[in-house]
């Protein structure tokens, strides 16, 4: 008779297994331990690191601490005590709740617990490689301080895959990045090999912990996104289209507070640059996402870096929607400097709330640039304000400059006209309602065979924009109504011009994508640079430009708008 | 050169041709006036090469001669002068000197030589024509000519010239106008203008005068006894207008002109900026206005009219149905139809006149 060949694992054998999924290097274990502060309600966490996490990774809270009793339990695999029943896992609040992870670290090294509840008395348990726990008494103020070293100096496999200390370094700096993005309210600090790496205060919102992260210039550049789109909010923090790409990129997603990777959200929220970025470049997104807890859906992966939503589309477009919102708002253009690019120093709004002395109507008040910014402030969507032109000059043919209390702004005509157009094209396509004039006299195109399939391709959109357009035998259109954009708009060259550009961009047609056909056309409809523009016709497009929803940037994610502040120029006449 | 001019006569003559005199020009002699002496006085001319001017007024020559005098300058002068004789001499190419009671101003101008030639034209030939009925097809039909450079033709306003009549078309390919006006013409010609050279002549020419009109090689001239207008012709073929003037409109509309613009100009104020849409719908008794632009609004209007045929619901620019409605001389309008994607028509209704006078309007897609 021979051995059984299918055995029971020892149970040591199998928290070694699951120490595979859940801990798989000791970014996972720091990770790990912090979350598990951060459910025991740690308001300061502090983490010593040493050779990047191989000799030792220490981790020390202010939470609730565990008793005596309930210290060794934690040790046992599914011992939790986040959750109780199934039921909880809907909807399910704290960080970690499956029981595996200390269970997990313990099996794969040396660890020790030191901990102490509100009122009672220190514990200190010590596990090494899965033995069983050795209990003993300690003093310790509230909180509980994990100690892990040796990791995986019983598991080769694992330790052959490490990398050097320095890549599992960066590998925790990552991981507590994404806890210091999410608790911004907890203080933490971080050691490695002894030197401080990490020092953040408790911060008042995102853009504070940006600063304290990664520096004030990085989060200065940031625009905040706020909006709310029936049960899901959207808050945080996007690149401005300008700098996109000139920076290495950051991207943090939560939900409900959780750190997740999701490529939809990703996807959704640079689906609201379309047209404002060159493509190719992804920008920088910190976002975090508030839904109802029974639409989401954690208990998919150990490491719950996915999570699983009931409404992905709904979810989708309001991110989409947010980001938009966030990059049509005055601070996310190629400033340097105050926003607000149209506003007529007049206009400067004061702030709500402050009243106006009496002085200050006589004696001209210094301008406040609109420099006060908060990630709680909401962008004011009611109400379309006055736009007051001001005196507008045309240089070169090209630009267009007006001067405000804190700079000289230049436009650029023919980019800003592409926005304008771009923004109306599609409106008007999405809603099918493109004006159309009808031709007395008939157009006819001849295409090149190139040309002809182009046609062919992009029809449905050629008529979506307003051009009535009949195939009249072989390679030959009839045009019959045209869209009039503008009055100087020429119909006949806009659709060769777009037809020619087609021809090299078989993708586009082929796909469908109607904003980048749409985008191509707006750049052939709009004006160009070295027509010379007559004042109302300035007036009109600076009232257009204003209007847009993405007046900074023109449809290849060029700036149509350069602010060049008086400090500078100042600077450079040497009168400061 | 040397002569004596009245203030009044100086003034006149300037106020004729310094419109002429463009303000802008790569070619400074262009921004000069040409003065020459006649038998019956001076001669002042300007140009800017596609348009020229040129007029006669009463002087009392002492030396024969010509000069050109910056024209801004001499105008500005001669606004300012006093109620005296105006002495003007000439020594060398370039010297000019103005007298006029005690102010002397001398100026700086340039030879006769560098002004350009005006086109040889001989009015042997020319056909005589009423400037009044001139005038009238000018001012009905040049505003119909496109602004828009892709199609130099249309920028030009086509003048049919018969042995019985004369007619003048304009037409941007979104709308047009057409008159026609009963006169004792000439052989049978085509020619297309520049609107610019037409606004000259409708306001260098009183209505009472009879016109000399002949043409050179890519010129026409224009002259009555002391002044006249040449201009560069646009070369054609004019498109054929004929074909696209409906004639099988059945349904017909009678609307008071008055009531119309001003409803029109209600609805323009909830109508796109850019396409000016607006949309008509007319039913027996009663036209309807409907406006909506996304982002803005909405607005709804109706007028009580004469119609027959069908109802039919049918977008325009407004803009362009204001402006037609500017031109038409009666207090009430004829609008004929056939279907929505037509051209319209737009005439005078119970127009005494012996001319005949057409404009017409394509329509803008209505999506439902």
């Amino acid at each position: 008779m021979s051995a059984p060949r299918i055995a029971v694992l020892p149970g040591a054998v199998a928290d070694q297994i699951a120490a595979g999924e859940v801990i798989e290097r000791p970014a996972s274990v720091v990770k790990e331990l912090v979350e598990n502060a951060l459910d025991a309600g740690a308001t300061a966490i502090h983490v010593d690191v040493m050779e990047g996490g191989r000799a030792l990774i220490r981790v020390s809270d202010d939470g609730s601490g565990m008793d005596a009793v309930n210290a060794p339990v934690a040790i046992a695999r599914h011992a939790t005590s986040k959750i109780r029943a199934a039921a909880d896992l809907v909807g399910v609040a704290s960080y970690g709740f499956r029981g595996e992870a200390l269970p997990a670290i313990a099996s794969v090294s040396r660890l020790a617990i030191e901990t102490a509840p509100a009122h009672g008395a220190g514990t200190r348990v010590v596990v090494h490689a899965g033995a069983p726990a050795v209990v003993t008494e300690a003093a310790r103020r509230q909180g509980t301080t994990v100690t892990v070293e040796s990791l995986f100096a019983n598991a080769p496999a694992r330790q052959r895959f490490l990398k050097g200390a320095r890549a599992e370094w960066r590998a925790i700096i990552d991981a507590l990045t994404i806890v210091a993005l999410i608790r911004r309210d907890v203080r933490l600090t971080v050691t490695h090999d002894g030197k401080e790496q990490l020092a953040l205060p408790t911060a008042s919102g995102l853009r504070e912990r940006v600063g304290a992260l990664w520096g004030h210039t990085v989060a200065e550049r940031l625009v905040a996104v706020d909006d709310v789109a029936g049960p899901i909010r959207v808050a945080g923090l996007v690149e401005r289209p300008a700098d996109v790409g000139t920076a290495s990129r950051r991207v943090f997603l939560s939900v409900n507070g959780r750190a997740i990777r999701d490529a939809g959200i990703v996807r959704a929220a640079e689906a609201a640059y379309r047209s404002a970025i060159p493509s190719g470049v992804r920008p920088s997104l910190l976002l975090d996402i508030t839904l109802p807890v029974a639409d989401v859906d954690v208990n998919v992966h150990p490491a719950k870096t996915e999570v699983r939503f009931a409404d992905r589309w709904t979810l989708e477009r309001a991110v989409e929607r947010a980001v938009r919102r966030a990059l049509g708002t005055e601070d996310a253009e190629a400033s340097l400097g105050a926003r607000s690019w149209w506003q007529a120093p007049a206009a400067t709004p004061a702030p709500l709330g402050r009243e106006v002395e009496p002085s200050a109507l006589i004696e001209t008040p210094a301008p406040t640039p609109l420099f006060a910014q908060s990630d709680d402030a909401p962008t004011p969507v009611d109400g379309e304000p006055e736009i007051v032109v001001p005196p507008l000059v045309q240089l070169r043919r090209t630009f267009l400059m007006f001067e405000r209390d804190d700079a000289v702004v230049l436009i650029d005509q023919h980019s800003a006209h592409e926005r304008v157009l771009y923004e109306r094209f599609l409106g008007e396509f999405e809603r099918g309602d493109a004006a159309s004039q009808a031709l007395l006299f008939p157009l006819t195109l001849h295409l090149s065979p190139a040309e002809a399939e182009a046609f062919e391709q992009a029809a449905a959109f050629i008529r979506g924009v307003g051009y009535q357009v009949e195939s009249f035998g072989g390679s030959a259109l009839l045009v019959h109504a045209v869209p009039t954009p503008h009055p100087r708009f020429d119909a006949e060259r806009c659709l060769r011009e777009t037809l020619a550009a087609l021809t090299g961009d078989r993708a586009a047609a082929s796909h469908g994508k109607h904003e980048r056909l749409i985008a191509t056309m707006a750049c052939k409809a709009a004006i160009k640079a070295g027509e010379a523009l007559r004042v109302d016709e300035m007036n009109a497009l600076f009232v257009a430009l204003a209007r847009t929803t993405l007046p900074a940037h023109d449809v290849h994610g060029r700036a149509t708008v350069v602010q060049l502040g008086w400090d500078e120029i100042e600077r450079r006449f040497g009168r400061r | 050169m040397r002569f004596t001019i009245s203030r009044e006569k100086l003034q006149e003559g300037l106020a004729a041709v310094s419109p002429a005199v463009p303000s802008k020009t790569t070619l400074p002699v262009l921004a000069n006036l040409l003065v020459q002496t006649t038998d019956r006085g001076i001669r002042i001319s300007g140009t800017d090469l596609d348009i020229a001017v040129s007029t006669e007024v009463a002087a009392e020559i002492d030396t024969p001669g010509a000069i050109t005098i910056p024209a801004r300058k001499l105008s500005e002068i001669a606004r300012e002068l006093p109620a005296a004789p105006v002495k003007l001499s000439s020594s060398g190419d370039q010297r000019v000197t103005l007298e006029c009671g005690r102010s002397k101003f001398k100026l700086l101008g340039l030879p006769k030589s560098e002004f350009p030639s005006f086109p040889a034209i001989q009015f042997d030939k020319a056909v005589r024509i009423p400037s009044g009925e001139l005038q009238k097809l000018i001012h009905h039909t040049s505003f119909a000519a496109s602004t828009e450079e892709s199609r130099p033709i249309l920028n030009g306003v086509l003048w049919e010239i018969r042995s019985d009549l004369m007619r003048m078309v304009a037409t941007n390919g979104h709308r047009l106008a057409k008159m026609e006006v009963p006169v004792k013409g000439g052989k049978q010609t085509d020619l297309i203008i520049p609107p610019k050279a037409l606004e000259q002549i409708r306001r260098l020419f009183p209505a009472e005068e009879e016109l000399e009109v002949a043409q050179g090689e890519n010129h026409l001239g224009f002259r009555s006894p002391f002044t006249s207008v040449y201009t560069r012709l646009i070369e054609g073929p004019y498109p054929g207008y004929d074909q696209v003037i409906p004639k099988d409109n059945d349904k017909v509309a009678l609307l008071d002109k008055a009531a119309f613009i001003s409803a029109l100009k209600r609805m323009s104020v909830v109508a796109s900026d850019q396409t000016h849409r607006i949309r008509l719908s007319f039913n027996a008794g009663m036209l309807k206005f409907a406006v909506s632009t996304p982002d803005l609004g909405e607005a709804q209007d109706e007028l009580p009219i004469r119609y027959t045929g069908d109802p039919i619901e049918i977008g325009f620019n407004a803009a362009y149905l204001l402006e037609i409605l500017r031109y038409l001389p009666t207090d009430e309008v004829r609008m004929t139809f056939r279907a929505p994607e037509r051209a319209s028509t737009v005439e005078p209704e119970g127009w005494t006149d012996p001319s005949k006078y057409l404009t017409l309007l394509m329509p803008l897609r209505l999506v439902d």
